[in-house]
């Protein structure tokens, strides 16, 4: 695995849109729930931004559900 | 309890300036960086500011050298990168509306990308560039660190912003 690869690509994968659809939560209304910038979920989102745990909890905690299920760690070699 | 990430993130409550100052270092930037950019275009010598002013250390061709007084010279410089400066630095260091913990993380990753990127063009102008032109070098490479880092951080702040618009 080269640099460049590990800087491009954080190794976790979320169904964090998925997930809001589901509750049918704007990226604004979400970002309010967990006292973040909208940026931030939108970071996360596209896959720019990993979560710290505290956030990730906090999220996970928003739709009911581990954090597990709503960011998986991406298998790697 | 706090944990370790908070710790980092709330340093940089502590050491960063209240929003309201961003406005005021762009309000001093501009006019400033304007300022400068007229300053190396027309040349320092052609803009007449001449004032008594207090120096710790002067010295001049063909003059006494100058030590803790007060001397008359052009201070179009000083005033054009002081205030360059002083703008950049509240900019730069002074808090989003919302701190979070990807600002702050983006925060720490533009510091990191300016300098990188400054001294690696400084190294390229120690190879390449010689005799009078390397003090231009110089003298520019003074700001651009700041003006780098700002650079950096608003561009990822305002791309992520145009796409954050398109979504819902």
């Amino acid at each position: 695995m080269s640099y460049i690869e590990i800087l491009k690509k954080p190794d976790v994968k979320n169904n964090l849109r998925v997930e809001r659809a589901i509750s049918n939560l704007t990226q604004e209304e979400l970002a309010k729930k967990i006292s973040v910038s909208r940026q931030t979920i939108n970071a996360i989102e596209s896959g720019k931004y990993v979560p710290s745990t505290v956030l990730a909890l906090k999220i996970a905690n928003v739709f009911g559900k581990h954090v597990e299920d709503i960011f998986m760690l991406e298998k790697k070699d | 309890m706090l944990y370790i990430h908070q710790n980092f993130y709330f340093m940089q409550n502590k050491l960063l300036l209240p929003h309201k100052w961003k406005r005021i270092g762009w309000i001093i930037l501009i006019p400033s960086f304007v300022f400068g950019l007229y300053l190396i275009i027309f040349g320092i010598e052609n803009v007449h500011l001449n004032a008594r002013t207090f120096a710790i250390l002067d010295i001049e061709i063909l003059k006494d050298t100058k030590i803790f007084s007060f001397i008359s010279t052009n201070i179009s410089a000083t005033i054009a990168g002081s205030l360059f400066i002083t703008g950049s630095l509240l900019v730069g260091f002074s808090k989003e509306k919302v701190e979070d913990e990807f600002i702050s993380n983006l925060r720490l990753t533009s510091l990191l990308w300016a300098v990188l990127v400054n001294y690696i063009l400084l190294l390229f102008a120690f190879l390449f560039i010689y005799g009078l032109p390397f003090f231009d070098v110089m003298v520019y490479n003074c700001f651009t660190i700041l003006i780098f880092f700002i650079v950096r951080f608003n561009y990822v702040l305002y791309r992520n912003f145009k796409k954050a618009g398109r979504e819902k």
